[in-house]
C-alpha cells in the first residue's frame, strides 16, 4: 500500500480542498444587521450608511455564489459518504479478485518437464 | 439528510437554506415596525441560521474526510487499471502460446500418421535407393559422369516411358505408330507442360513429331536433328544428351 500513500500526497498539492474554502457568511450577516440597527441621525450619515448597507447585502450575495461555486470544486463529494464507502470497498475486491487472477494465471501451467 | 443524496447536493442546500434565513433576517430588520417579527421569532430565526452554520460546517469536515477516502480511490482505482493490463497481456500471451502449441500438436499429428503410415508398409532401403537411382539415371538433365557409349541409360525419359506416362495415355493412343492424325497435339503437349520436357526447352531445343514416329530436334540457328527413339540402335548415342557440347557434335557429322 505503498503506492497509495504516496499518490495520496502528491495529488494533495494540486487539488482544491475543504482547507481552501472560504466560507465565512455569519459575519457578512452580523455586519449587515449592525449597520442597520445603527440608524444614525444625521442624514448625510444615514445615506452613508444605507449605501454601506447596500453594498454589504451585494457582498453577502457574491460570497454565498462563491460558496457554492467552490463546493462544486470540491473533490469526491458526488457521492454522499456511505456510498462512497461502498464503492471503495467494491474497488478493493475488484483488485482483490484481479491479484488472484493474475496470480493464478501465472501459476497455472507449470510443464513437467519430461523425464529423458 | 437522506442517504441518497451526495454531499454536494447536501452542502449545496444547506448554503441556500443559509440565503433564504439571511434574507428573511434582513428584510426583518429593515421592514416597518408593525410589520416585524416577534423577538421570539426572530430569534429562532437567528438560532436557525446559527445552525444551519454549523451543520455546514460539519459537513465540510465530512467533505474533507471523502476527499482522502477519493483520493484512496483513485489510488485503487490506478492499481485496479495496471491489474487489468497485466491481465490482459497475459491473456494475449496465453492466447499466442496456446495457438504455437496448437500448430505444433497438428504438424506432430501428422508427423505420427505419415509414421504409422510408414510403419503398415515398410519399405526395404535397398530397394528405395535403387529407385532413386532409376530416377535419377533417366530424368536428369545431362548424363551420369560414367556414361559410356552403349550405355542403355538415358538422361531423359526414353520413349516407352514417355508413352506409359500421362502424356501418353492423355490422347489414348495405341502404341503403334497410328498417331499421325494427332501429332500437333502431343507435340504442343509437348512444348507446354511435363517437367521431363522442360530440362531440353531449357536448353533452347526444339522438338517436332514427324511422321515417321522420330523425334526431330532443333537447335537454334542450327537445323534440325533427328533423334532415333529406338532405344536398340546405336546411332542415338551421339545426340543423347541435351549438352551444348553434343548437339555441336552432332552437327559436325
Amino acid at each position: 500500500m505503498e503506492v497509495v500513500e504516496l499518490s495520496e500526497e502528491s495529488a494533495v498539492n494540486t487539488q482544491f480542498t475543504v482547507a481552501d474554502l472560504e466560507i465565512e457568511i455569519l459575519p457578512i450577516i452580523y455586519e449587515i444587521i449592525r449597520s442597520v440597527e445603527k440608524d444614525p441621525h444625521d442624514t448625510s450619515q444615514k445615506a452613508k450608511e444605507s449605501q454601506d448597507t447596500s453594498q454589504k447585502i451585494l457582498e453577502l450575495q457574491k460570497k454565498l455564489d462563491s460558496a457554492r461555486a467552490q463546493i462544486k470544486r470540491l473533490p469526491g463529494i458526488e457521492y454522499s459518504k456511505e456510498e462512497q464507502l461502498q464503492k471503495l470497498e467494491i474497488l478493493r475486491k475488484q483488485l482483490r479478485l484481479k491479484r488472484e487472477l493474475l496470480h493464478k494465471y501465472r501459476n497455472m501451467c507449470t510443464f513437467d518437464v519430461p523425464k529423458v | 439528510m437522506s442517504i441518497n443524496r451526495s454531499t454536494c447536493e447536501v452542502l449545496l442546500s444547506v448554503v441556500d437554506d443559509i440565503e433564504i434565513i439571511a434574507k428573511e433576517l434582513i428584510e426583518n430588520i429593515i421592514a416597518q415596525k408593525h410589520l416585524k417579527l416577534s423577538t421570539a421569532e426572530h430569534t429562532h430565526l437567528i438560532e436557525l441560521l446559527i445552525s444551519k452554520d454549523n451543520e455546514l460546517k460539519t459537513i465540510l469536515i465530512k467533505a474533507d474526510e471523502q476527499a482522502k477516502i477519493n483520493l484512496r480511490m483513485e489510488a485503487l482505482k490506478d492499481e485496479v487499471d495496471r491489474q487489468d493490463q497485466d491481465i490482459q497481456q497475459l491473456q494475449r500471451q496465453l492466447k499466442e502460446a496456446e495457438q504455437i502449441l496448437a500448430t505444433a500438436i497438428y504438424q506432430a499429428k501428422q508427423k505420427l500418421q505419415s509414421i504409422a503410415r510408414a510403419n503398415k508398409r515398410p519399405v526395404s532401403s535397398e530397394e528405395l535407393i535403387k529407385f532413386a537411382h532409376r530416377i535419377s539415371a533417366s530424368n536428369a538433365i545431362c548424363a551420369p559422369l560414367t556414361w559410356q557409349q552403349g550405355d542403355p541409360r538415358r538422361p531423359y525419359p526414353t520413349d516407352i516411358e514417355m508413352r506409359l506416362g500421362c502424356l501418353g495415355r492423355l490422347s489414348d493412343l495405341p502404341l503403334n505408330g497410328q498417331m499421325v492424325g494427332t501429332h500437333s497435339n502431343i507435340s504442343s503437349d509437348l512444348h507446354r507442360t511435363g517437367p521431363t520436357t522442360e530440362p531440353l526447352a531449357a536448353h533452347a531445343t526444339h522438338f517436332a513429331w514427324h511422321p515417321s514416329g522420330e523425334i526431330h530436334m532443333s537447335v537454334a540457328g542450327q537445323g534440325t536433328v533427328p533423334i532415333n527413339t529406338h532405344k536398340q540402335e546405336s546411332e542415338d548415342v551421339e545426340v543423347m544428351s541435351t549438352d551444348s557440347s553434343s548437339s555441336s557434335s552432332s552437327d559436325s557429322q
